[in-house]
């Protein structure tokens, strides 16, 4: 699908391959590398999180508030704002596990809770003019070129494989995803570890509110607003089941690219933007659709396609 | 609430369940059921359908909490409420769908929950080539299976590899003693049925008692060395198999005996 929408831009628009585009498809991509990261343990672990964009707004508002208000060190208050981010997706955590609260219609609420602080505190204003270290975190370039923010971005997703892979918060997020009661009935600590997972995407929706107010250099409370259905379309056109059990780290990574290099092509079309918007919702449908069927369960979801493919049965 | 202190006798039996009963509202299950086994003994379970073998062996296994009766392990009372208890004392159940996390491969599964670690840089990771190693190991020398490929998810594994892979979680997991197998037989080809009736000999021959419930009589006089025979809740006979023919077995099934004089 990249190398279709390469040909297909190689006709409309050579600038497309500039290397200065190529970065700001970087830089675009960059939040949501951080966001789709932990998108894509909680989506595995059969919960989904759409409060991300919320609470990466709520971290910002606290982050800036405590440096113009406060006064506090920039650093200190960005830490700040990764430990909100943390207790929000423990919030949502412990509304999913102790309160049974189904995933969806819990982050749905807690969305709104977010959010309401978010506005109550930052009472309509918009915060702007940040010290250096947090405008170069979201818009600095190393040697004038790579994205700081990218670079991020990029130690997320691999960090996210070494936990996916190697460590009991990817292979329980699986399991419990997969097969709940098995995981319980081999003694895992269910809820714990769903915690966990609501946690870890809270601290990097913290990480994306930081990014998010260092690149506009300002932030306000309806900050964010897109950043959730964007997150959760790139993890699920990078293959990770939305049914739970299955999840792809590398796929994630991809799928966060194309869809930063759909939008981008969208906008070097110079398509009217409410266009955009329209363009861009037919084509996550178009690519989850692609996705389910590629997982449905007759055929053997994608392994099982290749793996016929490879055995040379069709 | 006066129950006679656990008492443990060295002689006794692996298990004994007194008495046991459940019943779903109205319906009477269970109805009074007792039974024995000892270490690397095979009891077969058969009946109609509806005569309560899954029942009594979901007592056993932690799914349904008894009514009334008691069960002992090695002469010692134990109280079983939940699928944990019950798997603590070294009881495990495999059943049609067998519990396993499709997604994950077969050492994913044998070592889920039990994970082997390594070091690296003073952080735990898991080690999954150990585990696939030690996967691949236990299910050739213990279950007797070999896997084509250890790595692949074992949702593209056949029937009788999946119920290969819960064996082997079973037996690797916890200290298996008794594994609880409801028609173990029923999906699968002749193939398959061939290794699983070879695997639960092997199982008999390291010391592990099975209860099998099978409707395949042929099946059951292949590995039980004694036959219970249910029928409406309650345990109509239990037969030796080498004094029992499928005839006898069959005759008890269908309520061709009389009861009362059994
Ligand atoms: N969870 C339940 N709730 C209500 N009734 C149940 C439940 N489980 C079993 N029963 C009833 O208890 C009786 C015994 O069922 P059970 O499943 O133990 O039979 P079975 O011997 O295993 O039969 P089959 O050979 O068909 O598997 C049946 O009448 C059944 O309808
Ligand atoms: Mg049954």
């Amino acid at each position: 699908m990249i190398m279709a929408l390469c040909l297909v831009m190689a006709f409309a628009d050579l600038r497309f391959f500039r290397v200065q585009n190529l970065m700001i498809i970087l830089q675009d991509a960059s939040i949501f590398l951080v966001l789709a990261m932990g998108m894509t343990l909680v989506i595995t672990g059969r919960g989904i999180d759409l409060s991300v964009g919320s609470v990466a707004a709520l971290s910002a508002v606290i982050m800036a508030m405590l440096i113009k208000d406060v006064g506090f060190n920039v650093f200190v208050a960005m830490a700040v704002a990764i430990l909100v981010g943390v207790a929000c997706g423990s919030v949502n955590g412990f509304v999913v596990t102790k309160l049974r609260v189904p995933d969806l219609i819990a982050t749905l609420s807690t969305d709104l809770v977010f959010r309401g602080l978010a506005l109550v505190l930052a009472a309509g204003m918009v915060l702007a003019r940040f010290p250096d270290p947090l405008t170069w975190i979201g818009r600095g370039r190393i040697f004038d070129l790579l994205p700081v923010a990218a670079v991020i971005g990029v130690i997320a997703i691999a960090v996210g494989y070494v936990l996916y892979r190697y460590t009991p918060l990817g292979r329980y997020a699986v399991a419990i995803g997969g097969n709940t009661e098995a995981a319980l009935l081999t003694g895992i600590d269910v809820h714990r570890h769903k915690i966990y997972q609501y946690m870890l995407l809270g601290g990097l929706a913290g990480l994306a509110g930081i990014l998010l107010t260092g690149r506009l250099n300002a932030i306000q409370a309806t900050a964010g607003m897109g950043l959730t259905l964007h997150t959760i379309a790139a993890v699920v056109v990078g293959g990770t089941s939305l049914f739970g059990g299955r999840g792809s780290m590398t796929g994630t990574l991809v799928g966060v690219l194309l869809l930063s290099m759909v939008v981008n092509a969208l906008v070097m079309l110079r398509l009217d933007f409410f266009w955009q918007q329209v363009a861009a919702g037919l084509i996550i449908i178009t690519s989850v659709a692609f996705y389910a069927a590629l997982q449905d369960p007759s055929t053997g979801g994608l392994s099982g396609l290749l793996r016929r493919a490879r055995s040379g049965r069709s | 609430m006066n129950q006679p202190p656990p008492s443990v006798r060295s002689d006794a039996p692996l298990l004994e369940m007194h008495s046991i009963a459940k019943h779903f509202g109205g319906v009477m299950a269970v109805a009074g059921v007792s039974l024995h086994l000892a270490a690397g003994e095979a009891l077969a379970i058969v009946g109609d359908n509806g005569a309560g073998k899954s029942t009594l062996i979901k007592v056993l296994t932690g799914v349904h909490e008894l009514d009334e009766g008691e069960i002992r392990m090695e002469g010692r009372l134990v109280s079983i409420t939940n699928k944990r208890q019950s798997r603590q004392l070294g009881i495990e159940a495999v059943y049609q769908d067998l519990g396993l996390v499709d997604s994950l491969d077969a050492a994913g599964n044998v070592f889920l929950g039990h994970e082997l670690k390594r070091r690296v840089l003073g952080l735990n990771f898991l080690d999954n080539d150990r585990m696939a190693r030690e996967a691949a190991r236990v299910l050739r020398e213990e279950v007797g299976i070999e896997l084509e490929d250890i790595h692949v998810a074992t949702h593209h594994l056949s029937g009788g590899e999946r119920q290969a892979v819960a064996i082997a979680r079973a037996i690797y997991a916890t200290d298996l003693k008794i594994l609880v197998m409801d028609e173990p037989t029923a999906a699968l080809g002749p193939e398959e049925t061939r290794n699983t009736l070879a695997l639960m000999q092997n199982l008999k021959s390291q010391g592990i008692a099975l209860i099998v419930i099978s409707h395949n009589l042929d099946h059951v006089f292949r590995v039980a060395d004694r036959v219970m025979v249910m029928r409406a809740g309650r345990a109509v006979a239990t037969l030796d198999r080498r004094s029992a023919t499928k005839q006898d077995v069959l005759a008890y099934i269908v309520d061709a005996v009389d009861t009362e004089a059994a």
